[in-house]
C-alpha cells in the first residue's frame, strides 16, 4: 500500500487519544459522597463486566475511526479491493504492453499518449513492488518477456517505443501463459495496459480466449490480472490508408493513381481539411482540401510521377490531430508493368468476349487477357495473372490444386458455364436450364455496396435488371451469393479461399445464353475482379506492420527517407533491403476505433481473477486506487457502531420513565 | 421553648397545626397510669366492656345487683381500661443520614420528624423517649411524660452528629428485648442494610407485641440516580470509594432499589409495621400530618 500524502502517517499516534482522552476523564471523575453504597454496589457487581467489555468496544471504534481518518487523508493507493490488499506480493509482475498504434492517442487534448500514460502508471506502480518482485516487459510483437532493471528508465527500453502494429491481445496472453509455464516463476501478477481496441481483442476468436482462460486456471501459480483500461475516448481524430496504388503510362509521362481511404472521429465537424502528397519526401507542391463528408469517404488522386521511366515512394500526410500515428500512409511504386488475364474457355466466341472484357484496350489500361489452351493449362504459370477466366470444365486432380494455391495466394478465379457438371471448393455447377419462349430469367437482386457488382463511385447502378438471360447454368454452392434471379437461383457466387476469391458466374456472354455479351455488366464486373487480382501483385511492396514474413524479417532492412521509422516490422515507413524497396503502413483494421466495453473485456478472463482500472476522464488510470472513501465510509461505521454502543439501553429508558422516587413517593 | 433554642428542627407553626391532632397507637398499649389509649386490660372507665361470672375475691362492689335480684346469679360488670402510652422514638444517626444537599441532609429531616413527634406525644400526656445510634447506641433517653424531659430530648437531637456505619439490626434485636413493655416505636431511618436482616427484626418487634412505625428516608438522587458525567462516589460509612459511569450502571442501581423497596415494604406489612416511605423533598408536616390521620383512621 502507498499514499499519496505519506507524511500524514505521522499522525499515527494521534489513534491513541481516545485512550487518552478516557484515561484523562478517569482523572476528571467528580468526588461525591454517598450513603446507598449496598446498591450501588451491587449495580457496579452486576453491570460490570457487560460495561468494562462495552467501555472497550467503545475505545476501540473511537481508535479504528481516528485510524480511518488518519489514513483516508493520507490518500492510501492500495491495488484493489480487500483481496487484492490483503494478498501477497507477487513473486513476478509480468507487463503487457499494448503499443499498437491506436495506442497513440493523446489523453483529453494532453501531449501524452495513451500509451505513455500507461508505461508510467505501470511503472510507478511496479515500483512500490520493486523490492519484492521481479518486473518484467511483454509486448505484442514480442513471445519473450524482458526483465526491467530500471523501472525509471523503463520509457527508454525499445519494446516500449511506439508501434504501428495491431496488438493480438489473446496472442500476447497466451504468449505470457508460455513463458510461465517455461519459466515456472512463482505466484504472477499480469499487468495488461490496452485501449480495449475490439479488433485487437478479438472477442469473436472464443476458441482463442476460451484456450487462454484454460491456460490460466490451470497454471500451478496463483495468476492474477490488472487491466488498465486506457478507454478515454478519441476526441478528434482523422486517418488515412492508402487502398489502391495504380500506376498509368500517358504517352511519355506517368501517372499515379491512388485511393485514400478516411475515417474521422471527431467531437467537432470538420468540413475541410488539408492532405499533403510527398514523392521521395519532396512535396508535390499541391495541398488538396479534402470536404469530408460523413465519418468515412474515399479520395482518389492522381499525380504526375516525377520520372517516368522509374520506381519510387513517397508518403501522404494529414494534419496533425490526437493521434499523430495514422495521419501517414506511405506508399511504393514500381516501373510500369503490365497486368496479365488468363482466359480459359471451351467455346471461343466466349472466350473472345472474356478476352476483350479483361482486355478492352491494352495500350490505355495496361492489361493483356492471354488466352490459354486446354492442352497448355499444365505449362501455365498461374502467379503472374491478376486473374483467370475459366469457361471450361471445372478443374479436376492437379490442375485444380494448382488453382487453389493460386486463388489462396490472391489470386481471382472467374467461373463461367460450360454445360458440364463439377465442382470447384465447394462451388458447384447444376443443369443447364433455358426461359421458357419469349421469357427470360431477371435478375432482381444484387450485392450493391461492395464487389464486382457493386455501385460506381458516383453511385450509379449497374444496369442489372436489364440482363435478358436466356440460358443458365445452376450454381450449387452455399457461398456468398452476389446477385440472383427473381426465382431466388444464383446468377454470381463468391468464396473467400485464403487472401483470393473464386467466384461462378450462372450465364454466358453468348447470344444464345444472356445479353452479357454488351459488356455494361460484364466489362466493368471482370475489371473490377482483375483490379483486385493485380493488387496482390503490387502487394509485395506494400507491407503491413507486425504482418511481415519470417523471410521477410530475415533480411536486413534500411529505413529510407527522414520520416520512416527505424524498426522495420512494427514501425511504419519506406524500408530498403538490398533492391526492394518496400512500404510499410499499419493494419487497416487498427484504423476501426470501436472499443469493448472494459466489463465485456473482463468477461473474456472467465474465472480468472482480474481487477480492471479504467483511465478516467481527466487525469491518469491508476493501478492502484484510492480507497479514501471506503476508509470514510469506515470511518462513519465505527462511528455510528460507537454511538450505538454510548446509547442508553431501551429498558434503561423505559425504567427512567419509572423511577422509584416517582412511583415510590407517597 | 421551640422557637428560639431548636428552630432548627422545630416550627411552631407546624406544631400548632399538628397538636389539633392526636397520635394513637394501632395496638393496646400496657401503661402504668391512666391516659387516652386502650389497654388489654379491664378498667374503670366509663365505657362498659362486658359481664363475667363472679369468682370468690373479686370486688363485691362491682356487682351487678339488679341481675343479681333478677336471676340471683352473680355477675361483675367490666369496663375498658385506658391507658397511657410509651414511646420510643429511634433516630439513625449513621454516616449515610448526612447525604443530602445542607440544610436538607436526611438526618436533618430525622431531626425535624423525631422532635416534632416528641413535642407532640409529651404534649398529649404520653411519656417518650429518644435513641440516637449508629453502629453503637449513641444516647439513650427512657420514656418519660414530663415536659421538661423535652429539654433533654431536643438537646441531644441538637447534639447527634451523622456518622460512623449502620448496625440498626443488632440495637433493635437488643431493644426488642429490652423493652418489656408495650410501646409506640417510631423508627426514622434510611435502612441501607440487609433487608433480610431488617425484616427479622420487625418480626421480633412484632412478637413483643409493639406498634412500631417506620419513616424510611431517602434522598431523591439516591431514588433517582440521575448523574450526567463519571462520579467516584465516596462511602459516607467508611473508608471505601467506587468509580462508577453512572450511565452505565443507572439501570442495575434503580432494578437493586426497586427490588429492596418492594422487599421491605411487603415485609412490613407482614409484620403490622407502619411503613412511610418519606423522600426528603417531600414536607415533613404533610408526611406527619398524614400519619396522624392514617393512624386515628386505623383505630376508628
Amino acid at each position: 500500500m502507498t499514499f499519496l500524502s505519506p507524511l500524514l502517517l505521522w499522525g499515527l499516534p494521534l489513534i491513541l487519544l481516545p485512550v487518552l482522552i478516557h484515561l484523562f476523564n478517569r482523572l476528571r471523575y467528580r468526588p461525591m459522597n454517598w450513603g446507598a453504597m449496598m446498591f450501588l454496589r451491587m449495580a457496579t457487581r452486576k453491570s460490570t463486566r457487560y460495561a468494562k467489555l462495552r467501555q472497550y468496544l467503545i475505545l476501540l471504534f473511537r481508535c479504528l475511526a481516528v485510524a480511518a481518518l488518519l489514513m483516508a487523508i493520507a490518500r492510501p493507493l492500495v491495488g484493489g479491493w480487500a483481496g487484492w490488499m490483503v494478498s501477497s506480493r507477487p513473486d513476478v509482475i509480468l507487463i503487457l504492453l499494448d503499443r499498437s498504434a491506436s495506442m497513440e492517442d493523446k489523453n483529453g487534448g494532453t501531449l501524452v499518449t495513451k500509451r505513455e500514460t500507461a508505461l508510467k502508471t505501470l511503472a510507478n506502480t511496479a515500483k512500490a513492488y520493486s523490492e519484492s518482485s521481479r518486473v518484467l516487459l511483454l509486448d505484442h510483437t514480442g513471445k519473450h518477456p524482458k526483465e526491467i532493471a530500471n523501472l525509471n528508465d523503463i520509457s527508454t527500453v525499445p519494446t516500449t517505443a511506439a508501434t504501428d502494429t495491431a496488438a493480438d491481445v489473446p496472442a500476447m496472453l497466451q504468449a505470457a501463459i508460455d513463458w510461465i509455464i517455461e519459466a515456472k516463476p512463482g505466484n504472477t501478477e499480469i499487468w495488461l495496459a490496452s485501449d480495449l481496441q475490439q479488433s485487437n481483442w478479438h472477442p469473436e476468436a472464443q476458441a482463442r480466449w476460451g484456450a487462454m482462460r484454460e491456460g490460466m486456471l490451470n497454471l500451478p501459480q496463483n495468476i492474477r490480472v490488472r487491466l488498465l483500461a486506457m478507454n478515454e475516448p478519441t476526441e478528434s481524430n482523422v486517418s488515412v490508408t492508402i487502398e489502391e496504388i495504380n500506376r498509368q503510362q500517358r504517352g511519355n509521362s506517368a501517372e499515379l493513381e491512388l485511393v485514400l481511404k478516411l475515417e474521422r472521429k471527431e467531437t467537432v465537424v470538420q468540413d475541410a481539411f488539408p492532405i499533403d502528397f510527398y514523392f521521395n519526401d519532396v512535396p508535390t507542391g499541391e495541398r488538396v482540401t479534402v470536404k469530408f463528408e460523413g465519418q468515412t469517404m474515399r479520395y482518389r488522386r492522381r499525380m504526375t510521377l516525377p520520372a517516368a521511366d522509374s520506381g519510387g515512394w513517397g508518403h501522404v500526410q494529414l494534419p496533425d490531430d490526437s493521434n499523430a500515428r495514422d495521419n501517414r500512409a506511405y506508399f511504393v511504386y514500381g516501373q510500369q508493368e503490365l497486368t496479365s488475364v488468363a482466359v480459359v474457355g471451351s467455346d471461343p466466341i466466349a472466350r473472345r468476349v472474356l478476352q476483350i472484357a479483361a482486355s478492352p484496350d491494352p495500350a490505355s489500361t495496361n492489361v493483356v487477357a492471354e488466352v490459354i489452351l486446354n492442352d497448355k493449362l499444365g505449362d501455365a504459370n498461374w502467379s503472374k495473372y491478376a486473374a483467370v477466366l475459366w469457361q471450361s470444365k471445372p478443374p479436376e486432380g492437379d490442375m485444380a490444386a494448382k488453382l487453389q494455391v493460386y486463388v489462396n495466394s490472391g489470386g481471382i478465379l472467374i467461373f463461367f458455364p460450360s454445360g458440364e457438371t463439377g465442382s470447384f471448393e465447394g462451388l458447384g455447377w447444376g443443369e443447364v436450364q433455358t426461359a421458357a419462349v419469349n421469357e427470360s430469367f431477371k435478375v432482381s437482386r444484387w450485392e450493391t455496396g461492395e464487389g464486382p457488382l457493386a455501385n460506381t463511385a458516383e453511385g450509379t447502378q449497374l444496369p442489372m435488371e436489364d440482363l435478358e438471360i436466356i440460358k443458365r447454368q445452376v450454381i450449387s454452392s452455399e457461398s456468398t451469393v452476389l446477385a440472383r434471379y427473381s426465382d431466388n437461383t444464383p446468377l454470381v457466387v463468391r468464396q473467400i479461399m485464403g487472401r483470393g476469391q473464386a467466384l461462378m458466374c450462372g450465364t454466358l456472354p453468348l447470344e444464345e445464353w444472356s445479353s452479357l455479351t454488351e459488356g455494361f455488366v460484364l466489362v466493368p464486373m471482370i475489371q473490377r475482379l482483375v483490379s483486385a487480382g493485380a493488387s496482390r501483385l503490387t502487394a509485395a511492396r506494400q507491407l503491413v506492420c507486425g504482418e511481415a514474413t519470417t523471410g521477410d524479417r530475415g533480411q536486413r532492412w534500411i529505413p529510407i527517407g527522414n520520416n520512416s521509422g527505424t524498426e522495420f516490422g512494427s514501425q511504419s515507413g519506406i524500408y530498403r533491403s538490398d533492391d526492394r524497396v518496400v512500404a510499410q503502413n499499419r493494419p487497416v483494421h487498427e484504423d476501426d476505433w470501436v472499443s469493448m466495453e472494459p466489463t465485456k473485456a473482463r468477461e473474456l478472463f472467465g474465472k480468472v481473477p482480474v481487477q480492471l482500472f479504467e483511465e478516467k476522464e481527466s487525469g491518469a488510470p491508476k493501478l492502484q486506487s484510492e480507497i479514501w472513501r471506503i476508509l470514510l465510509a469506515f470511518m462513519a461505521l465505527f462511528l455510528i457502531v460507537e454511538s450505538i454502543l454510548i446509547l442508553p439501553k431501551q429498558s434503561e429508558e423505559s425504567s427512567t420513565l419509572a423511577a422509584p422516587s416517582e412511583r415510590l413517593a407517597t | 421553648m421551640a422557637e428560639g433554642a431548636y428552630s432548627e428542627f422545630l416550627d411552631p407553626e407546624v406544631l400548632n397545626r399538628l397538636m389539633r391532632q392526636f397520635l394513637h397507637a394501632r395496638v393496646p398499649m400496657v401503661g402504668s397510669i391512666s391516659g387516652q389509649h386502650k389497654s388489654p386490660y379491664r378498667g374503670s372507665s366509663v365505657e362498659f366492656a362486658e359481664y363475667r361470672k363472679y369468682t370468690p375475691g373479686d370486688d363485691t362492689r362491682r356487682l351487678d345487683w339488679r341481675v343479681l335480684a333478677r336471676t340471683d346469679r352473680f355477675y361483675i360488670r367490666e369496663f375498658e381500661a385506658d391507658t397511657n402510652l410509651r414511646c420510643y422514638i429511634v433516630v439513625d444517626c449513621s454516616g449515610s443520614m448526612a447525604f443530602g444537599p445542607e440544610g436538607r441532609r436526611k438526618f436533618d429531616y430525622a431531626r425535624k420528624l423525631a422532635a416534632t413527634l416528641a413535642y407532640m406525644i409529651v404534649h398529649q400526656g404520653d411519656a417518650v423517649g429518644l435513641q440516637c445510634y449508629s453502629d453503637k447506641v449513641l444516647r439513650d433517653i427512657p420514656p418519660r411524660r414530663n415536659p421538661l424531659h423535652l429539654k433533654y430530648v431536643f438537646d441531644t437531637l441538637a447534639d447527634a452528629k451523622p456518622n460512623a456505619g449502620t448496625n440498626l439490626v443488632k440495637l433493635l434485636h437488643e431493644f426488642s428485648e429490652k423493652v418489656r413493655q408495650r410501646a409506640l416505636v417510631i423508627i426514622i431511618s434510611d435502612c441501607f442494610c440487609d433487608v433480610d436482616e431488617l425484616l427479622h427484626c420487625f418480626q421480633h418487634l412484632h412478637f413483643c407485641k409493639h406498634d412500631f412505625a417506620l419513616f424510611h428516608l431517602l434522598d431523591p438522587q439516591e431514588l433517582d440516580f440521575r448523574f450526567d458525567r463519571p462520579i467516584r462516589f465516596m462511602d459516607l460509612e467508611g473508608e471505601e470509594s467506587l468509580l462508577a459511569e453512572p450511565a452505565v450502571i443507572r439501570t442495575q442501581y434503580l432494578e437493586q432499589v426497586r427490588e429492596y423497596l418492594t422487599k421491605l415494604h411487603e415485609g412490613c406489612n407482614r409484620f403490622n409495621a407502619d411503613y412511610r416511605k418519606v423522600q426528603t423533598d417531600q414536607p415533613y408536616d404533610k408526611v406527619l400530618a398524614d400519619f396522624l390521620v392514617e393512624r386515628e383512621m386505623f383505630v376508628k
